[in-house]
């Protein structure tokens, strides 16, 4: 918990330097002088945020000591990479404190403290072939034929495919589950790898608001940093010329993505390739229809949605509590 | 000595580091540096020779260092060390 009287005086500071205060937050570290805040920064989760140093403290070595406390702050909470979204011409004040730059987009740079893109680049290294390689990145929430269909699609037009499922927790179905479910659907196709995305593509630290499902400016600009960011970084290590998406008609956050991709891929040279959705029952498959058909127990539905590595996970036992959270949900959405 | 547990010591400050060391079965030094491209090596080797007279022989060590001294990263390396052995 932190204590009402510092959030106010942090608040007060942060307004001060024209930046927004959140309040969804884990930790807020304060620095003071004579009893006086002159610094503070807030982490969320592997996120850091809202740092801030008054200007007549800057370049005294304040911000080293905020980092210091905001690293072992996230270290405590078992994360070892950090992330820092600044000002471009801020970068350098994170790049002396050993942050490496990812990308910058518009006003926006990214840069991460810790073993990072590099450590993530290297514990696949393996995985990597030469050649015209492919990439789609899915949710996977939960895997269905028209992932399949468009994995199969693409397996077809390149030397090797990546399947990069999104690490992140934040939907109905868990990684791990999710992360599986590709892996069984696919294993027929040998020149297909699948990964986890770590936190280099539509994750709460490149494009939280993937998962709140809201479209605006910002959004958008989250949007552009998350592509630049495979562009620039994850594409050329894998040897990443083509990458695959399924055409959208139902969700209009992915929809804009796609959009959005197609414009900065071609900036980078990257093919992007767009596959028509499957068909089934008269209307486009999607993870959405699944969850639905699921929490209604339909599965004569389900049957002509997911591949059977799916079904036999969504009539397991394992799902049953997926299958809760999710009515339990739809009818906190209806109240 | 052992590594037992993860430990920390040190500052982001310039010209100090900040030690991490943490349980591994091999040994494993990981550095960042901004003096990393000049002096690599020698951070490295004075990592080594204070974890030899240590008798630490396994465990992961992550190093974020702003341009510290000799004596610096030995003083850090041997705190983070004896903080993760404690009993």
């Amino acid at each position: 918990m932190i204590d009402p009287s510092t959030l106010r005086e942090a608040r007060a500071l942060i307004e001060a330097q024209g930046l927004r205060f959140e309040t969804n937050i884990d930790d807020l570290v304060g620095l003071y002088e004579n009893g006086q805040m002159i610094g503070c920064g807030a982490r969320k989760g592997y996120v850091l945020k809202m740092l801030v140093i008054v200007p007549d403290h800057q370049g005294t070595g304040a911000l080293g000591e905020l980092v210091t406390r905001l690293i072992l702050s996230g270290m405590a909470a078992g994360h070892e990479t950090l992330f820092i979204y600044t000002a471009p011409q801020n970068a350098s004040s994170f790049q002396a404190l050993n942050f490496r730059l990812l990308v910058t987009q518009g006003p926006v740079a990214l840069l991460e403290h810790g073993p990072g893109i590099e450590a993530y680049f290297n514990a696949h290294s393996s995985d990597i072939t030469p050649g015209q390689n492919g990439a789609i990145v899915v949710n996977g929430n939960p895997f269905t034929w028209g992932h399949l269909h468009l994995v199969e699609t693409a397996a077809r037009q390149v030397d090797h495919l990546f399947l990069f499922v999104v690490r992140e927790d934040l939907s109905a179905f868990p990684f791990d589950v999710r992360y599986r479910l590709a892996q069984e659907a696919t294993a027929h196709l040998e020149n297909l790898t699948v990964l986890d995305t770590s936190r280099y593509a539509v994750s709460a630290g490149t494009f939280p608001s993937y998962f709140l499902k809201h479209m605006d400016r910002v959004a958008l600009a989250q949007m552009s940093l998350d592509i630049r960011l495979f562009a620039q970084r994850v594409a050329p290590r894998f040897h990443i010329s083509s990458r695959f998406v399924g055409e959208e008609p139902l969700c209009p956050t992915t929809a804009a993505y796609n959009r959005v991709m197609s414009e900065v891929l071609q900036e980078h040279a990257i093919r992007w390739v767009m596959v028509p959705r499957l068909p089934a029952g008269g209307s486009a498959i999607s993870a959405t229809r699944v969850r639905t058909a699921l929490i209604q127990n339909d599965f004569k539905t389900l049957e002509t949605l997911v591949p059977p590595s799916t079904l036999a996970f969504l009539q397991s036992s394992a799902a049953q509590p997926i299958a809760d959270h999710l009515r339990a949900q739809m009818s906190g959405d209806r109240s | 000595m052992k590594i037992q547990r993860k430990a920390s010591s040190g500052t982001m400050q310039s010209s100090d580091l900040m030690v991490v060391v943490e349980p591994s079965e091999t040994l494993q030094i990981e550095i960042e540096s901004t003096v990393k491209k000049q002096f690599e090596h020698l951070i490295r080797a004075q990592i080594t020779t204070t974890l030899e007279h240590l008798g630490v022989q396994t465990g992961r060590i992550q190093i974020s260092d702003r341009g510290a001294l000799d004596y610096a990263i030995a003083a850090r390396i041997e705190t983070a060390i004896k903080r993760s052995s404690e009993e």
